[in-house]
């Protein structure tokens, strides 16, 4: 595995990545540390781009069932640069704040990406959760149904974003789950 | 399946709707996805979106973005500017380039602002970083953080809360000793090894019967080796007078320069604030679980949506940690939609059956209660049987019959709590209840024979200590011939049980967890072996366990003021040994509980076990008469007096103040108050659900019109076309 040229981060960058994201000190250069792993060889960390394959083969999203959907939103044209992965981590550090977390997540649970959470977004997302060969049609339709009733107000069989904005404002578990804390390779 | 679905809703809601039926559209390949096209069109959905992100207006050049001479630029940029005074930078969803551009348009921005904006902002900007900074550094201080976080990725969030409630009680206990040491053991230790200039000040009881103040110290002449152990392990003998113990603090006051520093008044303000401080911690602690709760308007606990969209714990790496989670969310919703299944059958029972079931359950809770009390009975007669025989001499009985006595309520206590848990799962089998049900009510009914059994420990002393020989004390009102300090020895029998329950504590853990894990592991040929050996970590005991040494602790603490650190410095040890014991002998249990339901519940315990504390503190404090031979309330008839005598040296028009506060006069039309303020915030609370029922049907129908307004403009489009 080649390294990236070691070109330690001047201080003014660490300062406006403090500013520009809710990462701390130590955790921008852990990522940076990481970054330098695994980005080709000669190439500053400024420069260089990691594949999605990569980034997903990270501890941090390796056992994750959503880790193609975080890929897929959070990099540019399919490669991700040292700012994509900066900004991934700030979205899931402990110190974000709900709303940024909410529209993210709208945004990985939405499968087909139309802007909406539907029956067959909340299918897919049930089957990524079980992860298992055996999941009978009426489990599945029971739990989207089940969902569909908790969240969509306006019956219309879809989750739009202000209803999917309610229902995580209301579960008490969504900002203590939506947490990814150890970016090391 | 709508049909049953929708007889599950709570009624009042309307009935979910299939969506536009595909036949009364066009028979065209893309309508289905022309709907949400045109969902996507609607005005309410684009500005949604352009809350959301807020991208500014990307046709024109960052340069002439600022002018503020242009009238169109200027109101657009007003609005920018309100936004961007409004949330900072990071909270913005966009990437960190467009947040760079956003922050130099912000930059630039602020030279077209006055002095007294520039400064406003440039302070409130390094006022939140410096909040950001300190609240960085006291991330670093927290206790145990790396270990609780490891323990969660490697265990579930269940256990990992476990760990912080342990952290949190850790601190509590703390706490509470740092008050009991501020307000009591400071001054009298300072006068004691002379670093102030400050004397003790011993006011002579009066009215008193020279009998009530005799107090017999214990040991004299040949003393043996293990009655040092058992002093140690019971309180009594040369730690008896240790100011470990109520009967060390026989002083009145403290005289200082310049004031007198009122030692009973400072021992009594220091239980109550302790209790208090208690009290506020653990409701600021559980009011974000109770918040969320309390906005819920389900009936169920715990939402489907909460374990669909927020039911994977994101910060798993760990390939085998992951294979558990998917298989407990498996069980875990398999198991919510029985759960629903169950619920449905029990509301269609005949009413033949209904009354069939109440009456098996009003039996078997009579059952219930008959085995608690046969506990409870059992628990009385053993410290009876205790206090009675304590009193022999040492070197009459052999060592351990002389310790079994002593432990003998803990013993009992003890075994109370082992063998009630399997009588009560038995049990609640035939009551027919749903398994989340069966398994809070198991929780519950557990919760409160573990914390009653010391509440009976107590009262079964404090009868004992109001009892004398005539069946009425008249001479000094408590038995002083037994206990002329009857304090110290309610301490001694809490010391005893906190010191058993540590050692009940590491001896399971070393005695019995441990040689689980190496018969597993090494016979694992035997199947029985192999499925005993894989143990799991046992959530709700291990919370009744310290639950149970934290109740000890705080009806202890008025009776021997170093009972909390000697509790801080128990429950420290004991993290370390469960963290030992459940990274080496446990397994992640299939079956894993939720972090959020988990808080709660610890909490509610914990919760339970105060208000059981505070009951026989109060009798304790207000009934009976304080021993006149020891102890800080010699000179008043029972400890509560205190405050009185304080409050009548009082200036007059603060005494008069303080004895209206108190009166009947007061307190009646401050009830009543009260309870027509709840009138009040309960209907209040009634009329917001009426409203906010109306206004989700309102909703619905007007989803209904969008519906059908898109498929008439499909339909008047596909003939334009045609």
């Amino acid at each position: 595995m080649g390294q990236c040229l070691r070109y330690q981060m001047h201080w003014e960058d660490l300062e406006e990545y403090q500013a520009l994201t809710f990462l701390t000190r130590n955790e921008i250069l852990s990522i940076h540390d990481t970054f330098l792993k695994l980005c080709p060889p000669g190439k500053s960390y400024k420069e260089a781009t990691l594949t999605t394959d990569q980034v997903s083969a990270l501890p941090a999203l390796r056992a994750n069932p959503f880790r193609d959907r975080i890929c897929r939103v959070f990099s540019h044209n399919n490669v991700f640069s040292f700012e994509d992965v900066l900004g991934m981590a700030s979205v899931f550090s402990e110190q974000a704040c709900p709303s940024l977390k909410i529209e993210y997540a709208f945004r990985i649970y939405d499968f087909n990406e139309n802007g909406f959470i539907d029956e067959e977004d909340l299918q897919r997302i049930v089957l990524r959760l079980l992860n298992s060969d055996d999941v009978s049609e009426d489990l599945l339709t029971d739990l989207t149904t089940h969902v569909l009733n908790e969240s969509d107000l306006d019956n219309d069989n879809m989750l739009s974003f202000s209803e999917f904005e309610h229902a995580m404002n209301k579960a008490p578990d969504f900002m203590n789950s939506f947490q990814i804390h150890f970016w090391g390779c | 399946m709508s049909e049953a679905s929708a007889s599950a809703l709570p009624p009042g809601r309307p009935r979910r709707q299939p969506f536009a039926h595909p036949e009364s559209l066009s028979l065209e390949s893309d309508f289905c996805s022309s709907p949400v096209n045109f969902l996507q069109e609607l005005p309410s959905y684009r500005s949604i979106a352009r809350k959301r992100t807020n991208i500014p207006s990307r046709d024109k050049q960052s340069g002439t973005l600022l002018k503020p001479t242009d009238s169109y630029t200027s109101q657009r940029e007003g609005e920018i500017a309100e936004n961007l005074n409004s949330q900072s930078i990071r909270k913005y969803a966009l990437n960190i380039s467009e947040k760079r551009r956003l922050r130099e348009i912000q930059e630039t921005q602020m030279k077209y602002l006055s002095e007294w904006d520039q400064w406003k902002r440039y302070s409130s900007k390094s006022w939140t970083r410096f909040l950001e900074k300190a609240r960085e550094m006291t991330t670093h201080l927290e206790l145990w953080r790396e270990d609780i976080r490891s323990i969660g990725g490697k265990f579930g969030t269940g256990i990992q809360s476990y760990f912080s409630f342990l952290r949190f009680l850790v601190l509590l206990n703390l706490v509470i000793f740092l008050i009991i040491f501020m307000l009591v053991l400071l001054p009298k230790l300072l006068t004691e090894y002379k670093v102030t200039n400050s004397s003790f000040v011993l006011i002579p009881a009066k009215d008193i019967d020279i009998q009530c103040t005799v107090y017999p110290i214990s040991s004299s002449g040949l003393i043996y080796f293990y009655s040092y152990i058992i002093d140690l392990l019971s309180g009594t003998g040369f730690l008896e007078e240790t100011c470990l113990f109520y009967g060390h603090y026989t002083i009145d006051g403290v005289k200082f320069q310049n004031f007198t520093y009122d030692l009973p008044l400072a021992y009594l303000l220091s239980t109550i604030a302790y209790l208090a401080l208690s009290l506020l911690w653990i409701v600021k602690r559980s009011v974000e679980g109770f918040k969320i709760n309390l906005i819920r308007s389900e009936e169920h606990f715990q939402s489907y949506c909460n374990k669909i969209f927020a039911g994977w714990d994101f910060c798993i790496t760990s390939q085998s940690m992951a294979d558990l989670k998917h298989g407990s969310l498996r069980y875990e919703l398999r198991a919510d939609l029985e759960e629903e299944r169950i619920r449905q059958k029990i509301a269609e029972r005949t009413s033949q059956e209904t009354i069939r079931i109440y009456s098996l359950r009003l039996f078997l809770n009579c059952i219930v209660l008959a085995v608690l009390a046969a506990c409870f009975y059992a628990i009385y007669r053993a410290t009876i049987f205790s206090q009675e025989h304590m009193k022999k001499e040492i070197d009459k009985m052999i060592f351990g019959e002389n310790l079994l006595i002593l432990y003998l309520p803990s013993i009992v206590i003890t075994l109370a709590n082992f063998i009630t848990p399997v009588i009560f799962a038995r049990i609640i089998h035939y009551e027919d209840y749903s398994p989340g049900f069966e398994i809070r009510l198991t929780i519950l009914r557990c919760v409160f024979m573990r914390l009653a059994t010391i509440c009976v420990l107590v009262f079964t002393l404090g009868s004992k200590i109001t009892s004398c020989d005539n069946n009425s004390c008249e001479l000094c009102g408590y038995n002083q011939k037994l206990y002329p300090c009857w304090e110290t020895q309610v301490g001694q029998e809490m010391y005893k049980l906190m010191i058993f329950d540590f050692i009940i504590i590491l001896a399971g853990t070393l005695f019995v967890d441990f040689p689980r894990k190496l018969l597993g592991t090494y016979c694992s040929s035997w199947k029985l072996m192999q499925c005993w050996g894989q143990q799991e970590f046992a959530i709700p005991d291990n919370v009744l366990g310290i639950v149970y040494g934290q109740t000890i602790c705080w009806i202890g603490a008025f009776f021997s003021p170093l009972l909390p650190a000697i509790a801080t410095v128990k429950f420290i040890i004991i993290f370390y040994v469960k963290e030992v014991s459940l990274l080496h002998t446990c397994r992640p249990s299939p079956r894993q509980f939720r972090a959020s339901n988990s808080n709660f519940f610890f909490l509610l315990v914990l919760l339970i076990g105060l208000c059981l504390a505070v009951i026989p503190l109060t009798i304790s404090m207000a009934h009976i008469p304080s021993s006149k031979a020891c102890g800080p309330f010699t000179n008043s008839n029972t400890t509560w007096e205190v405050v009185p005598k304080t409050v009548s040296t009082f200036p007059s028009s603060l005494q008069s103040l303080v004895y209206g506060v108190t009166s009947e006069a007061f307190a009646v039309p401050f009830f009543m108050i009260i309870c027509l303020v709840m009138f009040y915030f309960i209907a209040l609370a009634g009329a917001h659900k009426r409203v906010v029922v109306q206004l989700r049907e309102q909703l619905s129908l007007e989803s209904r019109d969008k519906r059908y307004l898109i498929q008439k403009l499909t339909e008047a489009q596909r003939d334009m076309r045609n």
